[in-house]
């Protein structure tokens, strides 16, 4: 260890006496020159004994310096000679990697934000989800009978009123289990977190508000501490703030307040919303343990409920890592974004690759130069390679600009209020991950070529000189490079036009209602608003005769949601016909409260049967209407028409008195969710919600003729002037929320096919590269068959047919993987055979055209000229 | 001629044995020492300039040998090596590794 100090010492004194030293050596050389001759007085014999004096002082030197350093820097000195000496070349090559590097970049850093940088929670690896949902008397269950796990509830959160001082506003609350930030493990900014017994009914009047909630409404106060608001007209004391950028369970939740667990009420107990569970692992227990555990509990849990729950109900839960349950759908998303885009670097750098190659083989008299001076093999390669990452280190910074500048392009491919989606930038993590792409880029790309050019025979590239000569181990290398390029494309060609095609069919799809000219507005009175039914619905038909009274507007109506908002209202109905048995318990049906104008509004056909009526009221006959699919679904071979459902808590039956078309009201991909097994339609006037009261919030639709801009703003005046204790919502124009439904798909398709797109001119100027560096390289020889006869159109057949050669064996194998890989994601992309075919034939025409131009240049050489210049 | 094989060609790190052996002497400069080395080998070892004044440098940057400049047989100036006592003590210990080394190859084929 000393003896290594020692000598790092002596190299580091060397470095400032390098020019003595070479003096000294040199002088040491020649006394032994002539000592030399001296001895054998043959000057040329000497010589050949001494052998290369340059190298015996070059490595005598080389023992002094810290030579790999030192050789890297002048590596990297000559590489940017060289670059500077053919900018068109280096431009090229910087452009087309860095356009890779910055899709990488980019995308990575969603993948970073969602998938690898730590939650912002305390030792967030031992976070877990436990799947499926669950009642309130399951989080105790759970949490009294795990060992494994410290177990916690939280809700994905609802909108409240909040009533305090000043005017009435709505936001998302989400209840929780009283430890949910102790299992998460942040603490808060204020005051203090839930403590233990507080979700006990009576001790449960309490919140903790988001830091965004403390800043906007309460200026950032700190004696918000002990203030007292109403949260949907319950009085909770403010105990809590939590920390700026503490978003969950997502970024809309701003408010939180314990969940109450009280047996007694088996109701809401075990009935009630059903929410998810969360766990954080206890110390020295695996996730592994966690999965058994959570297996072996769940699986009986069905028949702990006291009414009947779908035999083996949630006996398949598991647990996941919480980070991997929040990212949700987005993380399948960005996953094959990485993909998609890494293959896009990977066709880059074999595009370079094949430049270099092409480059090595009209560099071959500088190597055999160098290798004649004395370069080793070994370092050759490491000059070239040197060349290379520097030609990716650049293309790297430049890529992690163009990444950080485009980052907002990314950002529309995931939800904007998932937890995460604000950490979208360029971290260290990022910067990394770059440099790393950059070096792994730089040896990938210029690994095979330096090695190929290192081997290049000396004595035949110093004899022939010319350019004329073509290596053919190198061109065939090229052949495969550019192959690869081809089928990669393919690949990515097809997914894009795949994405594309569903895109198209999701807008135009028909959704089954008309969005155009329809805005609507949430009108939000708290719960016991609706204890006088009486006293709403003449609210609302009030409001309705003034919303109709509004210029440019043609129709009004109400409703308790509006197609794509998000909102699920769902009731368990008893049907008639279907009694309810252990295995087939109370189906849910989807239930919406509409005023009668509302199917003629949105353009929803009456299919049979009649509409409601301005008749349909508390005190007539209760009726409802069915959708067709639900209707076909309960009495597939009779007529729906007077039979009768109600909701399992209500004691009159309501009779069927019309069926309607299915309209896409929860998504426009016509996905419905798994716990519905219909959808109804009831009078307002005759209408429950899942807290069996009639139902107080309702959206005030409007439909305007033509254009109406003022519509919407007089609308929210009139909506928001009716009642000042009355939270009301932003207008919404239904066609956006027909075009924000699918915008994250949306923004992913359009990414992806910008993927493809420049994977496709990087393919196109890989091929045109490949055929005219050959006809470059071919001058010679097609020189001497025009002259001895050969036609314009058997050169172009000769070179066409080499390239339709490498892009019609690149396309099959692109085909291969295309099937391989798109069948692997077949629940997001339909499969059709004609895009597979029209796209094959589309590159394959997109080659030949590319392949053209150099092959016409070709058939266009002097023979003369060309003869006589050789 | 007879057969001459180069000092590099050997064992690994056999130049510099050669090399802090013939030093132990006293102090020579390179070619005297290339010299020496061919006369006592009686011309089998041919140690080529490109090997050994790296060979001098590196034994040099280990501290194993001083160098000092002085007048030559033609009072030009040469650099004059000399052995440490840090190399006295790597001659002696190389030289153990070496009979070491040999014993066995000798042994392996005399007799397997």
């Amino acid at each position: 260890m000393r003896a290594a100090i020692h000598r790092w010492l002596r190299k580091l004194r060397y470095q400032t006496e390098r020019e003595r030293f070479r003096q000294e050596l040199a002088e040491e050389l020649a006394l032994h020159a002539d000592l030399k001759l001296r001895e054998c007085s043959d000057p040329a014999q000497m010589r050949r004994e001494m052998g290369n004096v340059t190298l015996a002082a070059e490595q005598s030197a080389d023992v002094r310096s810290f030579i790999f350093v030192e050789q890297f820097m002048k590596d990297i000195r000559y590489a940017f000679r060289l670059f500077a000496k053919q900018p068109g070349f280096t431009l090229v090559v910087i452009l087309s990697l860095a356009l890779g590097m910055a899709g990488n970049t980019a995308v990575f850093s969603t993948v970073n934000a969602l998938l690898i940088k730590p939650l912002p929670f305390r030792d967030p690896g031992r976070l877990l989800r436990i799947t499926e949902f669950y009642p309130k008397a399951l989080l105790v269950y759970f949490q009294r009978q795990s060992r494994t796990m410290d177990v916690a509830s939280v809700s994905p959160g609802g909108d409240l009123n909040v009533t305090g001082d000043g005017p009435a506003f709505r936001l998302t609350a989400s209840a929780t289990s009283a430890n949910l930030f102790k299992v998460l493990g942040v603490p808060v900014l204020l005051g203090r977190a839930f403590e233990a017994g507080e979700d006990q009914p009576g001790n449960d009047r309490v919140a903790v508000i988001s830091h965004e909630l403390w800043t906007s409404r309460f200026h950032s106060d700190p004696d918000v501490i002990g203030r007292v608001i109403r949260v949907n007209e319950i009085s909770r004391r403010i105990v809590g703030v939590m920390p700026a950028g503490f978003t969950f369970p997502s970024a809309r939740v701003q408010l939180w307040f314990p969940a109450a667990l009280d047996p007694r009420n088996a109701e809401d107990y075990w009935g009630g919303e059903f929410v998810p569970l969360i766990g954080r692992l206890r110390p020295g227990m695996t996730m592994e343990q966690a999965k058994g555990e959570v297996h072996s509990m769940a699986s009986g849990v069905w028949s702990m409920f006291p009414f009947p729950m779908p035999f083996h109900w949630n006996s398949q839960a598991t647990v996941m890592p919480l980070q991997t349950d929040l990212a949700g759908d987005a993380r399948s998303r960005v996953l094959i974004l990485l993909c998609a885009v890494s293959a896009v670097l990977v066709i880059a750098c074999a595009n370079v690759a094949s430049l270099l190659v092409a480059r090595a083989i009209t560099r071959r008299k500088e190597i055999a130069l160098r290798a004649a001076l004395g370069a080793g093999r070994m370092r050759i390669v490491r000059q070239l390679l040197t060349e290379s990452i520097v030609l990716a280190a650049v293309a790297g910074a430049v890529g992690l600009a163009m990444g950080a500048f485009g980052l907002q392009l990314f950002r529309a491919v995931v939800p904007a209020d998932l937890p995460g989606a604000a950490h979208i930038q360029i971290d260290w993590n990022v910067a990394g991950y770059t440099a790393l792409l950059s070096l792994l880029a730089g040896i990938s790309f210029g690994l095979a070529p330096a090695v190929t050019a290192s081997r290049l025979s000396l004595v035949e590239a110093v004899k022939s000189g010319g350019q004329r000569s073509s290596n053919t181990a190198l061109t065939g290398f090229r052949d495969w490079l550019v192959g690869g390029e081809i089928a990669l494309t393919l690949v990515l060609v097809i997914g894009a036009s795949l994405l594309v095609r569903s895109l198209y069919a999701l807008s135009t799809v028909n959704p089954g209602f008309e969005a155009q000219r329809v805005m609507a507005v949430r009108v939000s009175p708290d719960p016991s608003f609706c204890a006088q039914p009486a006293r709403c619905i003449a609210f609302y038909v009030r409001l309705l005769d003034q919303a109709r009274g509004v210029s440019g507007v043609v129709d009004a109506a109400f409703a308790n949601t509006v197609p794509l908002d998000g909102l699920l209202p769902a009731l368990p109905m008893d049907v008639e016909d279907h009694p309810k048995t252990a295995e087939h318990p109370a189906p849910m049906f989807w239930s919406g409260a509409i005023s009668s104008g509302y199917l003629r509004l949105m353009g929803i056909s009456l299919l049979a049967g009649r509409a409601f009526a301005a008749t349909d009221s508390r005190d007539s006959e209760p009726v409802v209407l069915l959708t067709e699919s639900t209707a076909n679904r309960f009495w597939p071979d009779e007529s729906a028409i007077g039979k009768h459902v109600k909701t399992t808590f209500e004691p009159h039956w309501r009779t069927v008195v019309g069926v309607v078309a299915d309209i896409r009201q929860y998504n426009l991909n016509n996905r419905i969710p798994a716990m519905l097994s219909g959808a109804m339609y009831t009078p307002y006037a005759q209408s429950v919600d899942e807290d069996h009261k009639m139902p107080a919030v309702m959206d005030v639709i409007v439909k305007a003729a033509g254009h109406a801009p003022q519509a919407a703003d007089e609308l929210y005046r009139l909506a928001a002037g009716a009642n000042s204790n009355i939270p009301v919502g932003k207008v919404v124009h239904l066609e956006n929320l027909v075009g924000e439904s699918v915008s994250n798909f949306r923004s992913t398709t359009w990414l992806f096919l910008s993927f493809a797109a420049v994977a496709l001119i990087l393919a196109t100027i890989g091929i045109y590269g490949l055929v005219s560096y050959s006809v470059a390289q071919r001058t010679y020889e097609i020189s001497i068959r025009l002259a001895v006869g050969a036609t314009t159109g058997g050169i172009l057949r000769m070179i066409l047919a080499r390239s339709l050669r490498v892009a019609g064996l690149a396309t099959l194998a692109g085909l291969i993987g295309a099937f391989a890989v798109i069948r692997g994601l077949s629940a997001l992309l339909p499969t059709d055979p004609l895009i597979y075919a029209g796209v094959s034939a589309f590159l394959i025409c997109v080659t030949m055209l590319a392949s053209f131009v150099p092959a016409w240049s070709a058939t266009r050489i002097d023979p003369v000229r060309t003869l006589r210049a050789e | 001629m007879g057969k001459k094989t180069p000092a590099s060609d050997l064992l690994p790190g056999t130049l510099d044995l050669l090399v802090l052996r013939v030093l132990q002497t006293g102090a020579m400069h390179g070619y005297g020492i290339a010299q020496r080395v061919k006369e006592i080998s009686e011309g089998v070892f041919e140690v080529g300039e490109s090997s050994l004044y790296p060979a001098l440098q590196r034994l040099l940057l280990n501290g194993w040998l001083a160098a000092e400049w002085g007048a030559s047989e033609n009072n030009r100036r040469a650099r004059y090596y000399t052995l440490t006592a840090a190399g006295r003590r790597q001659l002696t210990s190389e030289r153990a590794e070496f009979n070491r080394v040999v014993g066995a190859i000798q042994r392996v084929l005399e007799m397997a």
